[in-house]
């Protein structure tokens, strides 16, 4: 929009002078020598002027162009970088030979991939017992919508006391933390509701609730409702020996 | 006519199998049975041999053996668990497990640059199904993590070792360390 409208901020320099968005886009284009282009001046210039006539959309746009003159003027004003660490391309044959060679590459790693395919389909009918670990139900007989319908009516509980801003911060791990160091008291587990005490905050309750999704992501809890709308129990998962070992070696 | 500590330690070796669900080494078959590993060995191939017409069967798998169902008898198995198989992997994460797997270690720069597209959220799947898993940082600039396979991914796939995974034709520095005694040697691969 080069369109002058009254009020319009007017860039006056030696080299330039009209809208911003002028300037900026000569700029981009290469026709403007960014070295001696006065910034400083520029924005001290549309300040004063944003004094006298103040519109936010008008000051948010200007901002971010005079930003993006910035980000140019200091790349202009940066020593060149090395030309990238590619392999040294000597002429456009090597190069056709560099993107054969990375397509031949392509080409094996899909024919190996049709063949890790069948075998997956093979292993997939195979049956071990116990079943392996992402099948065994952590979250026994829970739906999400129960587990998010739980966490609205202590949410809600939370909400009915004013909000406060906790002295210090609650962080996720902090949560998990705490979640374990309970369920490790309570070897038959613990309600839902009892992992969140009645004096916590709605901040509290919200990262307790979100401790908890990873405590599951993670398999280190089991999650269980014996009938719908029951009460949801949380158990510590026990780690299985040599397994859990397994998979961390 | 077998010898009887070989057929002894076979019946041992099958229990423990039942049990574990999961590949057995054979230092842990050696340490269960108390025979020596070469009678242990001897044993296993027995109880494979055994196993050729009934509905288990012995694999070798992982640096291990398992007794597994046989495949044929799967949709007998489902209809009893009433399960459905598990999701296979998507085109796109199984061949960026098959770079990980042909490669590794390797960077996500690296097998980005083979795949032609970026591939932080299939790492990340494939991460959280434990196929693969950080094994160290490579020593260039921003220090980017190497990926590798897991036991879980031999596991998957039904593998022995690394170098039980199928041939790949030979290109580049293809082949990994791990199979090279397996692989068939690039002569033609530029140093």
């Amino acid at each position: 929009m080069t369109n002058t409208r009254p009020g319009t901020f007017v860039v006056h320099t030696a080299t330039f002078e009209g809208p911003l968005d002028q300037l900026l886009r000569l700029a981009q284009q290469g026709q403007v020598d960014l070295q001696t282009l006065p910034l400083a001046d520029i924005a001290a210039d549309y300040l004063a002027h944003a004094r006298r006539d103040f519109d936010v959309d008008d000051v948010t746009e200007t901002i971010w162009m005079l930003a993006a003159l910035i980000e140019l003027k200091a790349r202009a004003l940066l020593p060149q970088p090395p030309p990238p660490e590619e392999p040294p391309v000597d002429d456009a044959g090597d190069l056709e030979e560099l993107l054969e060679e990375r397509l031949a590459a392509y080409r094996a790693f899909k024919d190996v991939a049709t063949a890790l395919r069948a075998l997956e389909a093979y292993q997939q009918r195979v049956f071990l017992r116990p079943p392996d670990e992402p099948d065994e139900p952590l979250l026994s007989g829970v739906a999400l919508t129960d587990l998010f319908r739980a966490f609205q009516e202590v949410l809600a509980r939370g909400r009915e006391r004013g909000a406060e801003i906790p002295p210090e911060g609650i962080t996720v791990a902090d949560r998990m933390a705490a979640v374990l160091a309970l369920l490790a008291a309570h070897p038959d587990g613990v309600p839902f509701d009892a992992l969140f005490p009645p004096e916590a905050s709605r901040l509290e309750i919200v990262v307790t609730f979100l401790a908890l999704l990873e405590l599951i992501r993670l398999l280190r809890v089991r999650v269980m409702q014996e009938a719908r709308f029951g009460t949801i129990r949380i158990h510590a998962r026990i780690p299985q020996e040599g397994r859990s070992g397994a998979e961390a070696g | 006519m077998t010898d009887p500590r070989i057929r002894e330690a076979a019946s041992a070796i099958e229990c423990v199998l039942l049990v574990s669900g999961e590949p057995v080494r054979l230092d842990q078959l050696v340490e269960a049975t108390q025979a020596p590993p070469e009678v242990v060995i001897a044993a296993t191939e027995l109880l494979q041999q055994e196993y050729a017409d009934r509905g288990l069967e012995i694999q070798a798998v992982a640096g291990g053996y398992q007794l597994g169902t046989r495949p044929a008898y799967a949709e007998a198995v489902r209809r009893y668990l009433g399960a459905a198989g598990r999701e296979p992997l998507s085109q796109a994460a199984l061949e960026t497990l098959a770079i990980v797997a042909y490669r590794q270690p390797i960077t996500r720069p690296e097998i980005e640059a083979l795949r032609g597209v970026r591939s932080e959220y299939i790492l990340e799947r494939l991460e959280e199904r434990r196929l693969i898993k950080a094994v160290g940082r490579k020593q260039t600039v921003g220090r980017p993590i190497l990926y590798g396979t897991t036991d879980a991914f031999l596991r998957y796939f039904g593998l022995r070792d690394l170098s039980d995974l199928p041939p790949i034709e030979a290109f580049g520095r293809g082949a990994p360390n791990a199979a090279a005694a397996g692989a068939p040697a690039s002569t033609d691969s530029k140093p």
